[in-house]
This record gives structure tokens, sequence and C-alpha cells, in this order.
């Protein structure tokens, strides 16, 4: 079993890189589109909400390398030419945005009208009960289930394999089929993974602690 | 309109595709339970090394990447001279990725089952084996059926990931259709709808059934795939 | 040119298809203390929401000072900064502390500078009994009764023409309950304009300037609590007189 680590370090670099600009570029668009569903489902009269919900539904309801397709495919037709990488991320982005607004949704609900209204009462304005009683609380609810997602796009770059993003799983075919060593290559990439998922996931249970509103539990875990 | 002409010319396709991503789905649900169950088991109940190695599998599956894992088994274990078909190494990686979170599941159900009721057991003279499987397993049973639903959606929606390793299931089938025709838009809107479409008959039905065995006044525990 | 500081007149409200408020009327000096009692369903707190205009009546008119508060080109915030309200559950905001929770409206509402906002919210938790040491506790580290005696001290700590209470200790466990009352006592007793909802008729005998008997969407009577109580008109308001008083032990007739 012996690896030259110094030929494949470059791929394996590039392979990461590529996975984490997936990663963050996924997540982001996600938490736009989500945080909007989110709002929309909530305290959107219709027909908004219900088309919020639809939307939401569709896009968990797809799996993630269809969507891929459908976005390297699809916007050419509508005048977009995107390169594998931008539609990749694309595409995580709208599937995550799917699952961050269910996760928004939750916490929305689990804090409920009634702290709203309190603002309300005491003759704050809509938008500076949104902002100062509710989108705290939302953050704070909701980072358990987030720092999962985080995780889970962090994986799941790994299906750009099938539109030839040069993401870390391509990068380990790419070795493989020269060195021919399946096994080490693979376990060496299941490894970074495996690295990356627990600094993500330690990092945001660190940040869960310090931030989490005290006597209160977090949303989903 | 191409979609309806690619849907008329190809729906035999689809259909095998389709049937083939469903008993991936199922055969990677019956055995990420044939394996989720045990492991359960071994984190709640069982001694030290025991639970050691059960919560090292559990982290370690949902570490890392299924496709990842199913690359292991297919490209990999040949190595040691276990060679598997596309379609079984397919559902094994399923299974095996089923089976880590599975076991979530029923860790936390049973965790959420009040500590009276095994104390009320074992009070009553049963073996601790006797009540796991006469007063535990069932009341979790019950509540992981939410959690389940999610499962099984995801295995549908990820047996997808069996393309890349020459499986042609659904997904597979847009590939082929399209290098024959260009619609290349046509034929995946068709696959994602069906995706959609059998997303939504399995939460519904789920839900149905949830509410049919529901124990009344038992709460029910919402959970994400964590 | 009344001197009534609320004026409540004929106010309807249909809520899902049901019509809850079926012409409600009231009206009350300043430093009135008036309690509104009745069966579940009767709207008792639906009207006090349309008072505070977390609803607005489907017909019917609301004057506070004077100046219509129903009208179409009302200031909301103006007006619910002017009017205190009190919930059956609180709600306070959980991500603040009990200092905090009072000075938010001072500082994002009133405007007032930080120290002087602080110094405010201070004395209003004073004045309903929370020490200081309690002042950085969250919601959550607070037993029922703190939470509730927050939430009134940041209802008054705005300063309003008027205070409204909505059940507010119908969510509180029974040896908690007492410490509130105090509190709504005290508030009554120096002249603060008060309109509850509550079934806590020995608040309503000590205090109460005059009870309110809501039943189906109106107002069915109204009296004096040793008038009310001892003689209530209709058949209805004696029904439910009869219910509660078993429930809550308290003797109708005599002292």
């Amino acid at each position: 079993m012996n690896i030259q680590f110094e030929s494949i370090l470059p791929y394996l670099l590039t392979g990461f890189y590529y996975t984490a600009l997936l990663t963050v570029g996924g997540l982001a668009l996600g938490f736009a589109i989500g945080a909007t569903l989110a709002f929309a489902e909530t305290y959107l009269p219709r027909p908004a909400s219900t088309v919020a919900s639809g939307a939401e539904q569709v896009l968990r309801g797809i799996p993630l390398i269809v969507v891929f397709f459908l976005v390297y495919f699809g916007l050419p037709y509508v005048g977009i030419v995107l390169s594998p990488t931008v539609a990749a991320a694309l595409g995580l982005g709208l599937r995550s945005g799917g699952y961050q607004s269910q996760i928004f949704r939750g916490a929305l609900e689990s804090i409920g009208v009634g702290q709203v209204e309190a603002a309300l009462s005491i003759g704050m304005s809509k938008s500076s009960a949104y902002r100062e009683v509710l989108l705290p609380q939302a953050i704070r609810l909701s980072i358990p289930a987030w720092s999962n997602e985080f995780t889970v796009v962090l994986k799941d770059t790994s299906m750009a394999y099938a539109i030839g993003v040069a993401e870390l799983l391509k990068q380990a075919a790419n070795i493989v089929a020269l060195t021919l060593q399946p096994l080490e290559i693979y376990a060496i990439v299941a490894a970074i993974y495996f690295i990356a998922t627990l600094v993500v996931s330690r990092t945001m249970n660190t940040a869960y602690e310090k931030w989490k509103i005290p006597g209160l539990g977090g949303g989903a875990r | 309109m191409e979609i309806v002409d690619v849907l008329l010319n190809y729906w035999p396709m689809l259909l095998q595709g389709f049937e083939i991503t469903l008993i991936l789905a199922a055969a990677g649900f019956l055995l990420g339970f044939a394996i989720g169950i045990p492991i359960a088991l071994a984190e709640t109940y069982g001694s030290r090394l025991v639970r050691w190695l059960a919560i090292g599998y559990v982290e370690l599956i949902r570490g890392t990447p299924m496709l990842v894992q199913i690359f292991l088994i297919y490209y990999a274990l040949p190595q040691f001279g276990i060679r598997f078909d596309a379609i079984t190494a397919a559902i094994l990686g399923l299974g095996i990725n089923s089976g880590a979170y599975q076991a979530e599941y029923f860790r936390g159900s049973i965790k959420s089952i009040p500590s009276g009721q095994m104390d009320a057991a074992l009070s009553v003279g049963m073996k601790l084996t006797q009540a796991i499987f006469s007063v535990i397993l069932p009341q979790s049973l019950r509540l992981v059926v939410p959690a389940w639903t999610n499962e099984i959606v995801y295995l549908v929606q990820y047996s997808s990931v069996a393309y890349l390793v020459t499986v042609v299931e659904l997904t597979a089938v847009g590939g082929i259709v399209g290098v024959r025709t260009f619609q290349y838009v046509a034929i995946y809107s068709i696959i994602a709808l069906i995706y959609l479409a059998t997303t939504i008959a399995i939460t519904t039905a789920t839900r149905r059934i949830e509410l049919r065995y529901a124990i009344p006044g038992f709460a029910s525990s919402k959970t994400f795939r964590i | 040119m009344t001197d009534y500081l609320l004026r409540v007149e004929d106010v309807h409200k249909n809520l899902g298809g049901k019509e809850i408020l079926k012409g409600a009327s009231l009206n009350m000096h300043k430093g009135d203390t008036k309690v509104i009692i009745g069966p579940s369903g009767a709207g008792k707190s639906t009207l006090l929401r349309c008072i505070n205009l977390l609803m607005r009546p489907d017909s019917g008119r609301i004057f506070l000072d004077d100046e219509e508060i129903t009208g179409k080109h009302v200031n909301l915030s103006l007006v619910r900064s002017e009017i205190g309200f009190v919930f059956q559950h609180f709600n306070l905001f959980m991500h603040l502390t009990a200092l905090d929770n009072v000075k938010l409206g001072l500082v994002k509402v009133k405007k007032l500078s930080g120290q002087e906002a602080e110094s405010n919210a201070a004395r209003a938790l004073r004045d309903v009994g929370i020490q200081d040491t309690l002042f950085r506790n969250y919601p959550a580290q607070l037993s029922g009764g703190q939470q509730q005696r927050v939430a009134i001290a940041r209802a008054i700590a705005m300063e309003p023409k008027i205070i409204l209470l909505d059940e507010p200790t119908s969510a509180l466990d029974p040896e908690l309950i007492g410490e509130v009352l105090r509190v709504m006592e005290h508030l009554a007793q120096s002249r603060t304009t008060m309109l509850a909802v509550t079934h806590e008729i020995g608040f309503a005998k000590n205090v109460a300037d005059e009870i309110v008997f809501m039943d189906n969407g109106a107002v069915l009577e109204t009296g004096t609590p040793a008038d009310l109580l001892a003689n209530p008109k209709h058949e209805r308001t004696q029904r439910f007189l009869g219910k509660i008083t078993e429930l809550y032990g308290v003797k109708r007739t005599g002292a």
C-alpha cells in the first residue's frame, strides 16, 4: 500500500477547494431562498404562502443529480450558459433552499405569534418587531438543524461528479484512473470528508453553546 | 410539444428505470432497518466496547458522503477479491448508509420513552431482552414513523447516485434518452416530476398510516435526517 | 366633548366565519378599574384585542381620549404605545433579559436614550416587585409569576393611558396567582385606568369600580361589584355567577 502523497496532493487540494466553493455557494444561496420561503409561508397571506409552500415541496422532492441536470441543460434554453461549477452551486443552493426553509419554518413556529403580538402592543412597527424580536430568536433556534444542513451540503457536493465538476470525488476518480489504487484513494478522500464534517459540526456546536438563548433548548436536533 | 413526444416514445424505459429506483429504495430501506435496530440497541443497552463500536459506525457513515461509500464498495472491494454487481453494490451502499441514520432515529425514539416504562417492565419480572421487545420497541417503533417517511423519501431520491455506478435506474434513463434525442430538459423534467409525485405519494400515505396506528395521546417526534 | 377616556361603540367582529362580537359597547373614565367576566366564547379577549388594535373591528367605533382610533388613517404604532396590554401567556421576549424586555419599547418606540430607558425600566420592574438581582435573568429563568410581573412592568413603563389585561392569571400555577393579583390591585389603587378580563372575582370585589358581564358577543349587564354579584338582573348572569362561585368558592350573598 504505497501512496505517493506528493503527486496526488495537488489534485486533492484542488478538489477540496472546489468542494469548499460549492459548499459555501450552495449554503449561501440556500439561505437566501430558505429564509424567503419560510417567511412567506409563515407570515404572508395566500396565495403567496401556498406558492412558497409548493416551491419548498418541489425543491425537496427532486434528487440533487436531477436538479443538476435540469440546471445545466435547462438554463442554456433561457440564454444562460453556466460552467458546471456554477450550475452545481446553483443546484445545491436550490435543494438546500428547500430544506433550510423547513428549518427556519420550524424555528419561526416554535417562537410563536405571541411575542410579535406583544411587540406590536407596545407600539413597535411590524418590521421592527420582526427585526428585534423574531429574527434574533429564529437564527439562534435554527443553529442545530442548520449545522446539520451544512454537513449535508458538504457531502452532497460529491454528486457534482455527475456533471464533471472538479470537486474532491472527481479528483479522486481521476487519481484512481492513474494509480489503480481505489481503496487507498477513496479511503483518503472519505477521511478528508469526515474530518471536514467533524470540524464543521464542532465549530457550529461551540457557536450554538455561546449564542443560545439561556433557559431554552434549540430547535430540532 | 417535446415533453409529450418524449413521454409517449419512452415511457416503457421510464417505467423500467422507475422500477429499479423503487427496488433500490425499498431494498436499501429494509437493509437499513435490519442494520439500524441492532445498532440502536447496541448504542442504548450495550457494554462500553459494543457502544463504542456502534457509535463509531454511525459517526463514520454519517460523516462521509454516500457516493464515496458506494464507490468504495463497488470499486475498492474488488482489490480484496470481493466483487459486487452494480445493483447489489448500490443496495449495499444505500442500506449501510440508511442503517446509520435509522439507528439514530431509533435511538432517539427509545430515549424519548420515559425510563419509568423500563422500570415497570423490570419490576414485573421481565428480563432485559423481554422488556426491550415487549415494551420499549413497540412504543419506539410508532414514534419513529415520521422519521421513516423522511428516510424512505431520502432513499428514493438518493437512489439516483446508483446512476454514477452504472445502474440503470430512473435518472440513468435521462442520460440515455438525452443522448438519443437531445431533449435533455424534456426528459429530465419528466423524471423530476416522477420523483416529485413519488415523494408526495409516500408522504401522504405514511401520514395516513401514522394516524391509523397512533397510540392515543402519544406524541410523535418530528425529525430531520441528522 | 365627553370626559370618557375610552369609548367603545357597538363593535362587531367576525372571526373565521363566526360573528364573535355582536355590538359590544363600553365606556371608561380615567382612573376607572373595570373587570370583564363572562363565559368562554363571549368575545372578551376579542374585545380587548380590538381596543388595542391587534384586531380591527368590522364595524363600530372606538375612541381613546375622544380621538377615534378605528378611523382610516390612524397611526397604529402610536395608538398601541398608549395602550398597555398584558397577555395571558406573558409573551415576554425570550431572547432578552427582564430589564431589556422592559427597555425595548422605551428605546425603540419612545426613543428614549439608553440611560433614561434603563432607569425607567428599572423603576417599573421594582414597582412590580422584581428585585434588581433578577434584572439580568432571561424569561426562561423566571417563574410564571415573575414573568407576568415583568410583562406588567413592560406595559406600565410605556406610561400608557390605559392598561388592558387579558386573563393575566389564567396561565399561572395557583400559588403564583397571588403575587400578580397584588400588583394588579396596587395598580388599581394608584388610579391606573385598567380594563381586565379575569375570573378572579376576589380581585373584582376588592378594587373594581364596575364589573362588566359579557355573553354572546355583547355586554349584557354592568354594575358595581356589590350590586352585580349580589343581585344580578339577568338570568344568564345569575347562571354564570352560580357556576363560578362553585368553582372559586366566593360567597354570593352576605359580606
